[in-house]
């Protein structure tokens, strides 16, 4: 029998493919519980109009428990987009990705949460060199400092 | 149906309510809860049992479509899994007609088994539905399977994060999450018999009929509430045990010394004590012992044979060795990188020049003052580089005027004797005199981790009864300051060369490594070369601690394990040291903007996205 974490993402896999995702975002490939692709793109008036990201989730065992590693792709051409919060190698500082996360959140729930995130300001985090230099390659891996800015 | 008996056997022995004791399979990690605590809070009716879930529900299906959609878990516990679920409708059927001898379910025509899923939620967490008899969280209301609830547990503390946070809520984030479970107004399998006055009238009645609903309650229950379950206290009460093996973990680690060794002009990490065995005065050995003991025996009483405990702690212990062997590997292939370094430099100099002692006069007035072993001094080519004791003063003075901020003020005191010395410097007394208390013998082998000989045992045991030799902790202090600016923590060193003395030369300086968290008294210790495997060298740390604790508590990182960065044979351990390092002041509560100097991870500036 599958993991929870493949026993759940098949559900909401079956959702999204019976429902659809919300406006903005696709789904591009979920050929196994491992890896998603999404395309994401910010609807009406923003900085990011008509710019289309691809946002990668990665999940354990473990999910929903554990929160899955989400990162926009930065290969293949792809960039991620510029924004406070993420960073040019596609991490994403986001609390609910990491101590913030609840297993009662959904891959569409993320989706959504960062297609909002990205309508804000247009500048690079002031320490991007430095936090890509020496990420680890799993976003999960880092320990974000989470600023209260709303 | 060979093994259906296996499985009537799981349920005549360990149902409630047609629920199992037992996590049914959802999740396959570890059962780090304590089961037997679980276990009890399901027979008493606090914690819904666990059921075995439906992949869905509606609720047109009959008996046998709800039992069919019974998901196929495995069973952890025996190897039945595959014949179980075929087995199931009519084994367990008869199971309970067999296990409950009771008028009232002897002829049911509606199974039990099905008809306790009638009206089933789905568990918002792993999407599977079950029996509506499903917990509650406490604050906001919102059903979670026990399989779900078992899972949620604090943050694990970490070296870095010495806190151990009470889980929230995953609904809404409240702290201190609990569950509170309203059972069936029946009782089946443990915990019924003859207890449940109900059970003959209502049973047929309310089982098959009337599911209980879940009516929507207006107010929340407190945390400390009886009905509450909370998952931190109850299902595992060893999280205190884990916080404390953490903590004790990292104050090892504070408690860990790089032994330096000057050499020539540098200060060589030679190895480092093992923060585990330390010398306590007998007072605080006598307290920690009687905390442990009252402490032991509270977390034993509440613990109820939790048997991870220990082995986690020796996993963690045994982590540490490795860690600590690893930092001795590559100090002592700094070491010998060094000294391969030192013999090239010395074949150069000899060649070079015949009479200059330039030693010297790159460093200060304070040369000239260096007493009679002066003579000895001499450029150490590798192995014996002890030897070079005497040139220490000017090497010293050049390392710290290397450290731009750093505040010199080489002690212009006369050089004592060896005698002298000892005699002059009371232990307290803050005089920071030129040690030159002794002369270590030069060892025969420069590596690390040299037996402990008799005679260097001896040596020790000489130095350190006698008069304490305060000045060579002073000047070990000094050498803090020199092997802050050595190792290359910028911003510590500047707080920590305030003062600076002769370092006593060719001896082994013991630099505590302080981890940001941890509160406890950064010592600094000096230790016999010989000995310098280190433990029995390691002195407590109330002997020294005067004047330096400001300094590191200012710094707090200081020479911390960020620090260890530039060993230059080491740049893995480097990495994640540095890493660590900044995480720790990232997470730590202490106010540490200043000291993430290693850049490794995010600084202060990140942002959060609230998404709500």
């Amino acid at each position: 029998m599958a993991s929870i974490s493949a026993r759940r993402l098949a559900k909401e896999l079956r959702e999204i493919q019976s429902e659809g995702c919300p406006v903005g975002i696709t789904l591009l490939e979920a050929n196994d519980f491992s890896r998603w692709l999404f395309t994401i793109e910010v609807m009406g008036e923003s900085l990011y109009q008509g710019e289309v990201y691809d946002l990668q989730f990665r999940f354990d065992a473990q999910y929903p428990i554990s929160s899955p590693a989400v990162q926009f792709v930065v290969t293949g051409g792809k960039q991620s987009p510029i924004h406070p919060h993420v960073y040019s190698n596609g991490h994403i500082c986001a609390s609910i990705l990491g101590n913030e996360w609840s297993p009662v959140l959904s891959v569409i729930a993320v989706c959504v949460t960062l297609q909002s995130m990205l309508a804000s300001c247009k500048v690079r985090p002031t320490d991007n060199d430095r936090y890509v230099r020496n990420a680890p390659e799993n976003p999960k891996k880092t320990l974000f400092h989470y600023d209260d800015d709303t | 149906m060979g093994n259906s008996s296996s499985s009537g056997r799981g349920h005549h022995d360990e149902s409630v309510d047609y629920g199992s004791l037992v996590p049914q399979g959802v999740y396959t990690g570890p059962r780090d809860w304590n089961q037997a605590i679980v276990s009890q809070l399901i027979v008493g009716r606090r914690l819904a049992p666990f059921y075995r879930p439906l992949e869905e529900y509606e609720d047109s299906w009959d008996d046998d479509q709800i039992l069919a959609a019974r998901k196929e878990l495995p069973d952890l516990d025996s190897t039945d899994s595959v014949t179980r679920i075929e087995a199931a409708p009519s084994a367990a059927a008869h199971a309970s007609s067999y296990r409950s001898k009771r008028p009232g379910s002897l002829k049911e025509p509606a199974r039990p088994e099905a008809q306790v899923y009638r009206g089933a939620v789905e568990c918002p967490i792993c999407f599977l539905y079950y029996p509506p008899n499903i917990n509650h969280s406490r604050c906001c209301d919102q059903a979670i399977c026990t399989e779900c609830f078992v899972q949620i547990k604090r943050a694990e503390p970490t070296t870095t994060h010495l806190v151990s946070e009470p889980a929230a809520c995953p609904y809404c984030v409240q702290d201190n999450f609990g569950v509170v479970y309203a059972p069936p107004p029946w009782r089946a399998g443990l915990g019924s018999e003859g207890s449940n006055p109900f059970w003959s009238d209502t049973q047929r009645s309310s089982e098959p009929t009337a599911p209980p609903t879940h009516k929507r309650r207006q107010k929340s229950f407190g945390a400390d509430s009886p009905e509450v379950v909370t998952t931190v206290d109850q299902i595992r009460p060893d999280w205190e045990a884990k916080l404390e093996a953490i903590r004790a973990a990292v104050a090892r680690r504070a408690n860990r010394r790089i032994i330096m060794r000057q050499v020539g002009d540098r200060l060589i990490p030679v190895g480092v004590t093992s923060g585990r065995v330390h010398a306590l005065s007998p007072e605080e050995a006598a307290a920690a012992a009687s905390a442990a003991e009252s402490n032991g025996s509270r977390r034993g009483r509440r613990r109820q044979g939790n048997q991870n405990g220990p082995f986690e702690q020796f996993m963690g212990m045994a982590g540490q060795d490795l860690e600590e062997l690893m930092l001795m590997e590559a100090m002592r292939l700094s070491l010998l990188d060094h000294e391969e370094h030192q013999r090239k430099e010395a074949e150069e100099k000899k060649k070079q020049q015949s009479t200059a002692p330039s030693i010297g006069e790159s460093g200060t007035s304070s040369t000239e003052a260096v007493g009679p072993s002066e003579t000895q001094s001499r450029p150490g080519p590798g192995p014996s580089t002890l030897e070079t004791r005497s040139s220490l003063q000017a090497s010293t003075s050049s390392i710290l005027s290397s450290s731009p901020s750093s505040k010199r003020s080489i002690s212009p005191a006369p050089k004592h004797t060896k005698v002298g010395s000892q005699d002059s410097l009371a232990p307290g007394r803050k005089s920071w005199s030129i040690s030159r208390s002794r002369t270590p013998p030069p060892p025969t082998n420069p590596v690390p981790n040299l037996p402990v000989s008799e005679e260097n045992q001896t040596a020790w045991r000489n130095r350190t009864t006698g008069p304490p030799a305060f000045s060579t902790l002073s000047a070990a202090l000094t050498s803090t300051s020199t092997a802050a600016a050595f190792l290359g923590a910028a911003s510590s060193s500047e707080q920590r060369s305030s003062r600076s003395v002769t370092p006593e030369p060719g001896s082994a300086l013991l630099v505590t490594s302080s981890v940001p968290a941890n509160s406890s008294i950064p010592t600094i210790t000096v230790a016999n070369n010989d000995t310098e495997s280190g433990i029995t060298t390691t002195r407590a740390p109330s002997a020294i601690s005067t004047k330096p604790t400001s300094q590191d508590s200012e710094s707090g990182a200081g020479i911390g394990f960020g620090s260890y960065g530039p060993l230059p044979s080491s740049p893995e351990s480097d990495m994640d040291m540095s890493y660590e390092h900044s995480m720790g002041s990232l997470d730590s509560t202490t106010k540490m903007d200043g000291q993430v100097n290693s850049g490794a991870a995010a600084g202060s500036a990140f942002l959060d996205e609230h998404s709500r």
